[in-house]
């Protein structure tokens, strides 16, 4: 009659064993990730990314462009859009920099203050940088706005990852 | 910033920079209403995220609250009590954000600002002109925050 009944130490068996599996499938989880990962990086960050900016309707006075493209995050795709203000300086040269505000994150823009026009402002904390990206002293960011390596193809801009540039 | 470690790690080394608190307000239907609340919730939601990302290094967006529809008078206190808690932490300004109407008639009683927010059909809208229609709305909050900030600024 007592066949079928579990017995104290079956059931501890039973349970631990169980706890167990999820704490091995927890430890593994993080190595697939380890495993897949490079693979992800290399299609995700690697690449330029077209603009659907035309490279002669760039001017000297800086544009805003969107331009976005697929992230694989730990878990899902999505799409990511990331902006740039671009430009071509007094010796022709393109140039692309990053909205995100040194300081604490928040988007920059060009000419948004009527106090200081031609510079990007931030209105978080009323950062500042001119034209080419220098952090005007001062006000609280302590860093240049990051730059976007470029490409041109068939006339048309090609944007990379963003990268924080030397200090004035 | 976001109510994830990594930015409330940032909030902790830089607390004097953020003043401003973001709560989207969600509401949930379990009856007639249902398909209309959940495109109420996902527009409020959108949107803040949106203004967190513009503004992430003065504001955190707080998770949101979600409530049952009809029960807003019940949840009006709590409302005052996080326009309270989070003023004594320095957070002094407080955003409500939603697209729930029946927030508006009771704005007077909230406390924080209430930034009320009519929601779009995103649903009928393809990629790029859902993103150019949150930001047309999320333009006019932004000089919302914009003015708020000055005021208190200047004072
Ligand atoms: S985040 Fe730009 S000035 Fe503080």
């Amino acid at each position: 009659m007592s066949k079928n009944r579990v017995s104290r130490r079956q059931f501890l068996n039973y349970t631990l064993t169980g706890v167990g599996g999820f704490m091995a499938a927890g430890m593994l989880m993080p190595m697939v990730r380890f495993a897949v990962d490079p693979v992800l990086k290399a299609n995700a960050a690697g690449d330029f990314t077209a603009t659907k900016l035309n490279v002669d309707k760039i001017t000297k006075e800086p544009q805003r462009v969107d331009f976005t493209f697929e992230q694989k995050d730990a878990w899902y795709e999505s799409e990511v859009t990331n902006t740039a203000w671009v430009y071509k300086n007094d010796e022709g040269k393109i140039v692309a920099l990053s909205p995100v505000c040194k300081h604490l994150g928040c988007v920059v823009a060009w000419n948004t203050d009527k106090n200081n026009p031609n510079r990007f402002f931030c209105p978080c904390h009323f950062g500042l940088y001119e034209k080419d990206g220098m952090n005007v002293k001062g006000t609280p960011p302590l860093a240049p706005l990051d730059e976007y390596p470029y490409k041109v193809k068939d006339g048309i801009l090609y944007l990379g990852k963003a990268k924080p540039r030397k200090e004035a | 910033m976001k109510w994830v470690p990594a930015d409330i790690e940032m909030y902790l080394q830089a607390a004097e920079y953020v003043d401003t608190a973001i709560i989207p307000l969600l509401p949930i239907d379990l009856e007639d209403g249902m398909k209309d609340s959940a495109t109420k919730t996902e527009f409020a939601t959108l949107l803040s995220g949106f203004l967190e990302r513009q503004f992430r290094g003065r504001v955190i967006l707080m998770p949101g609250i979600p409530y049952q529809k009809g029960m807003e008078d019940n949840v009006l206190p709590q409302l005052e009590e996080w326009n309270k808690s989070l003023g004594k932490v320095s957070l002094r300004h407080v955003f409500f954000i939603t697209s729930d109407l029946a927030w508006k008639q009771r704005e007077d009683k909230i406390g924080g600002n209430l930034l009320w927010v009519p929601s779009l059909p995103l649903q009928q809208m393809d990629e790029r002109s859902k993103t150019a229609a949150l930001e047309d709305q999320a333009a006019q909050l932004m000089s919302l925050f914009a003015q708020k900030w000055e005021e208190s600024d200047t004072v």
